[in-house]
């Protein structure tokens, strides 16, 4: 009954997340054709510096399909709505006041149950939430007559997950902080918009970055599993995730 | 039958209950031999205590007025103690009336008297000294 | 009485920071009883059923229930297996209907009683499709406490039952109890700070004020043991202290001296005897006179 519970505290964030993403990865496939139309205009571009430099980097990308799909989905909106959704997921919770917390709390269920309850249910619709929405990409290329594997798929959704879970966890421990529903997701936002630009302007290194970890850009480009970032993304989140246990389990109601 | 007693007034509720039960036999409501509510179904019509009733019952069973029957219920009794307490009562009635009457001859007030009975029941009063 | 208590806090203690809600409370709930918790707004109430049902963690001192430590988090849901709760605000889950959250409650209880739930679906006569947020507060504190009663517990936690309730409703909740203790075994434990439906249903009663219990007892022993003495004197009523014990409050004005007592009239009638007054009168007192002059400040 917990879970049942757990589903329907989160129900509607993550079922609109699922149509959102799902219409959002279908659309970068369908979109392939019109960017093949104007990648000649794009090559124009005259931009120096660094900055020019990463702006015709990404241009490249752009010329084939496979590093169109990796550049624009994962690397980009999968990342930026998906992260989002993360945080979102994140926040509030079985004990939370205006889901009846008290109520809950009267019932005999252990808290470290509640939480873990919680916590699994959130990460279950995350997962699916990344592998769902991008097992169609696969699945549609063939209509704008292109192909994309499904072992790449599923490893950049392994991998995808494993970090974004980490502004999910950011959010959880964040609402064990905060009382009300908006800190929480704009504090995780915040931090995640901070991190995106400190990686955009910062750092060259591909390692450190936690969207290129995100995105598994050493994947994507030499095969190679970007480990210490996962390691290090699972363990931020367990460690976080324990963080909002310890919390709550202290925590007068 | 019986009324819901008043929890406001300082008289314990299970006195408030044995009053009743003993003014309901003296004018008649209720005969020797006759079944009295049981405790919970009458706990739950006053919404009382059902502990009050069953004080209030145990402590009428002892002076006799009623008998409760194991398994059957509380009955008004029918033995001559019963009878004699409904005779001493009326006594007691023309008594107090008596009583009454003296006093509003002295010009007592009902309030007065009323304070007057209630402070000798509570055990102590002293009357005298006070200005004729 | 060689049976444990049911509820059983020792110099309970509960600090917010620098705030002391609980300054050593001693609670005894016997089982069996309708037990009265009374007190003003913030003395405390809420707090110790919070702590009896593991939702707070005490200080200081410790609590117990069937004999369970409350605050270990294991015995704590041991407890709740057998206890039923209506919060103050009647927290439910609110867009759940009436027939949703009482199958979801129900599969939390292995002792849950169908016939109960019946029982007071139609003596409430609750609308099982309705949404419990769409309920009038009356109609929510009955489901609450359907959900407390229907799931076979020994002992009944109730944060003020009544509150905000019209008079006809109170009646039906109070009703509803006594008819529930009278059928099932159970203890109730109820705080209020209506002293009239404690006067009606409860046997026993602690006051609290300010963190403490100042008052505690059978209720009928209260009212037989608790007494006003009024004296009036010739003159100015006399400055002297009684050295009697079992006084709560002494109140001088002008030529009158009023004193409340626990206990020992007889004492304490010798002494004011001795003070020569012109008329002494003993009078009884209810329990709303007792609950108000042992928790205002003394002028």
């Amino acid at each position: 009954m917990l879970w049942y519970r757990s589903w329907l505290e989160t129900r509607w964030r993550f079922l609109i997340g699922l149509a959102v993403l799902m219409c959002a990865a279908a659309g970068i496939v369908l979109l392939w054709p019109k960017v093949v139309e104007l990648l000649p205009v794009a090559s124009n571009l005259q931009v120096s510096g660094r900055i020019g430099k990463q702006i015709r980097e990404s241009v490249e990308l752009q010329r084939e399909y496979p590093s169109y799909i990796w550049s624009q989905w994962f690397g980009k909106n999968l990342t930026n709505m998906g992260t989002m959704f993360a945080a979102l997921l994140g926040t509030g919770g079985l004990l939370s006041q205006r889901s009846g917390g008290l109520f809950m709390l009267s019932l005999p269920v252990s808290r470290k149950r509640l939480i873990w309850t919680q916590a699994a249910t959130g990460l279950a619709e995350l997962f699916v939430l990344v592998l769902v929405p991008s097992l169609l990409i696969p699945l549609l290329s063939p209509a704008v007559g292109k192909s994309y594997g499904w072992g790449d798929v599923l490893v950049h959704s392994a991998c995808f997950f494993v970090v974004v879970a980490v502004f999910f966890s950011l959010a959880s421990l964040l609402s064990t902080i905060f009382s009300d529903v908006w800190r929480p997701l704009l504090l995780a936002i915040a931090v995640a918009s901070a991190m995106w630009y400190l990686e955009l302007f910062a750092l060259p290194r591909p390692h450190y970055g936690i969207f290129r970890v995100m995105s598994a850009e050493t994947w994507f480009r030499n095969g190679q599993l970007p480990w210490q970032g996962l390691l290090a993304s699972a363990a931020a989140s367990a460690a976080m995730l324990y963080g909002a246990a310890v919390s709550i389990i202290r925590r007068d109601f | 039958m019986l009324l819901k007693p008043n929890p406001s007034l300082g008289v314990p509720i299970y006195l408030q209950l044995m009053e009743q039960v003993k003014h309901a036999i003296e004018t008649g409501a209720v005969r020797p031999g006759e079944q009295l509510p049981g405790i919970r179904p009458l706990a739950e019509e006053l919404v009382i205590n059902p502990n009050t009733v069953a004080k209030a019952y145990r402590e009428l069973e002892h002076e006799g007025v009623i008998e409760l029957r194991h398994g059957a219920g509380a009955f008004v009794s029918l033995n001559a103690r019963g009878r004699k307490m409904t005779d001493n009562l009326r006594a007691a009635q023309s008594i107090v009336a008596g009583a009454v009457t003296r006093l509003r001859a002295r010009s007592v007030t009902e309030e007065e008297i009323r304070r007057l009975f209630e402070a000798e029941l509570a055990g102590l009063t002293r009357a005298g000294e006070r200005n004729d | 009485m060689t049976e444990p208590p049911i509820v059983e806090t020792t110099e309970l203690r509960k600090s917010y920071g620098a705030l002391e809600a609980l300054r050593g409370l001693n609670l005894r709930v016997p089982a069996g009883s309708i037990y009265g918790f009374l007190g003003r707004n913030g003395a405390g109430k809420t707090t110790t059923l919070k702590i009896l049902l593991g939702m707070v963690r005490p200080t200081g001192g410790n609590a117990r229930v069937f004999g369970l430590d409350a605050d270990a988090p294991e015995t704590s849901v041991a407890i709740r297996r057998r206890t039923g709760f209506v919060s103050e605000d009647k927290d439910l889950f609110d867009t759940m209907t009436v027939e949703e959250i009482v199958r979801f409650t129900a599969a939390f209880y292995p002792r849950w009683r169908s016939d109960l739930e019946q029982r007071y679906l139609r003596k409430f006569e609750l609308p099982a499709e309705k949404k419990v947020k769409d309920l009038s507060r009356g109609m929510r504190t009955k489901v609450a406490l359907l959900l407390a009663l229907s799931r076979g517990a020994d002992l009944l936690i109730l944060d003020e039952p009544t509150s905000g309730l019209d008079p006809a409703i109170v009646e039906e909740v109070l009703q509803a109890i006594v008819a529930h203790v009278a059928s099932e075994e159970m203890t109730v434990f109820f705080s209020s700070h209506q002293i009239a439906e404690v006067d009606q249903i409860a046997d026993r009663v602690t006051i609290i004020d300010g963190g403490r219990g100042v008052v505690e007892g059978a209720i009928e022993d209260l009212r037989e043991n608790y007494r006003r003495i009024h004296l009036v004197f010739d003159g100015e009523a006399p400055k002297t202290a009684f050295r009697a014990p079992g006084i709560v409050r002494t109140r001088r004005k002008g030529r009158t001296l009023s004193v409340l007592l626990s206990a020992g009239t007889e004492r304490v009638i010798e002494e004011a005897r001795a003070l020569n007054p012109v008329s002494v009168d003993v009078i009884p007192v209810t329990l709303k006179e007792i609950f108000l002059e042992t928790v205002t400040k003394e002028d």
